[in-house]
């Protein structure tokens, strides 16, 4: 069976590895633009991210760009290997489920 | 029998945020800055092709015309390119498209120097033919279906146009290849706000 994590699976949290498992491996994405697509705030987004950075799930790298700072976030291996397990549990659990006899 | 930490219905409803989050995340990508490149290089497809037609293909005015359109084309696509790597950053994004599509152009043009097509319609049908190839190939990197789609759409009306309506090419190509890279780049601006 799947390993169902219940780090990725709190809501913002399976929103963001969702996103950042979307777009090919190794790309860093903008702060911004993620609590934008989020539609979160910036403490709320900042906690999830966290988060996910203790697990070892994502790096967060502060840089600049020009004069301004930036926040880029990527996915690490691992990150991506536990999102692709937890999918993969939640799908067990639909089958297990349309598999089950029914009562009554 | 296996306990699960969830409902079923709370399964089906995170696969179907992860479904909605991966497509919203691809759209904010492929908006950043696809349509505008759709949109300018249909009108350097409508107006080269066009002037092709009307001045003759083996006019220099047409090719003074390809000149001109080509070269901000490919220096406003690495602006488009700049743009996107903004918000994300990898070798997919960035310097490396507008690097991308200059690396097609000098290609390109080594390959239809020393291949040397026999007629000034086989050379419009191989340029046409590698543009597509770079946006089926962009498409692929990019993991947009609809991009790869299009381009292998556009190379079906390409090899269409060449086989039945010689005489009309370039006026298909400017009309068929660019309007619908046109409309392509209208439909991702406006449909997927």
């Amino acid at each position: 069976m799947a390993r169902f994590d219940e780090t990725i699976h709190q809501p913002v949290r399976l929103r963001i590895i969702a996103a950042l498992n979307a777009l090919p491996e190794g790309a860093q994405l903008d702060f911004g633009t993620l609590r934008e697509m989020l539609e979160v705030t910036d403490g709320n987004l900042a906690t999830h991210l966290r988060k996910l950075e203790e697990e070892g799930y994502i790096t967060v790298e502060k840089t600049f760009v020009g004069r301004h700072p930036r926040t880029y976030i990527v996915l690490t291996h691992k990150g991506r290997w536990a999102f692709a397990e937890h999918v993969q549990a939640l799908r067990e659990i639909l089958v297990n489920d349309k598999s089950k006899p029914e009562s009554g | 029998m296996t306990e699960y930490p969830i409902l079923p219905e709370e399964a089906q409803e995170a696969l179907k945020i992860v479904e909605q989050t991966v497509r919203q995340m691809r759209r904010a990508v492929v908006r950043g800055g696809m349509p505008h490149f759709l949109l300018l290089w249909g009108i350097v497809w409508v107006l080269g092709f066009g002037s092709t037609h009307f001045l003759g293909l083996e006019s220099p005015q047409a090719r003074t015309v390809w000149l001109v359109l080509t070269v901000p084309g490919i220096i406003v696509s690495m602006l488009i390119g700049w743009r996107l790597s903004d918000r994300v950053r990898s070798v997919w994004f960035g310097p490396a498209v507008g690097f991308f599509w200059l690396t097609w152009v000098i290609y390109t043009s080594l390959i239809v120097f020393f291949a040397q097509p026999q007629t000034g319609i086989q050379t419009s049908l191989l340029i046409s033919l590698f543009a597509m190839f770079g946006y089926v190939t962009s498409g692929i990197l990019y993991r947009s279906f609809f991009l790869s789609g299009f381009g292998a759409l556009i190379t079906v009306l390409i090899i269409v146009g060449y086989l039945f309506l010689p005489d009309w090419f370039n006026l298909w190509m400017a009309a068929l290849g660019g309007g619908s890279l046109i409309a392509a780049g209208l439909y991702m601006r406006y449909a997927w706000r």
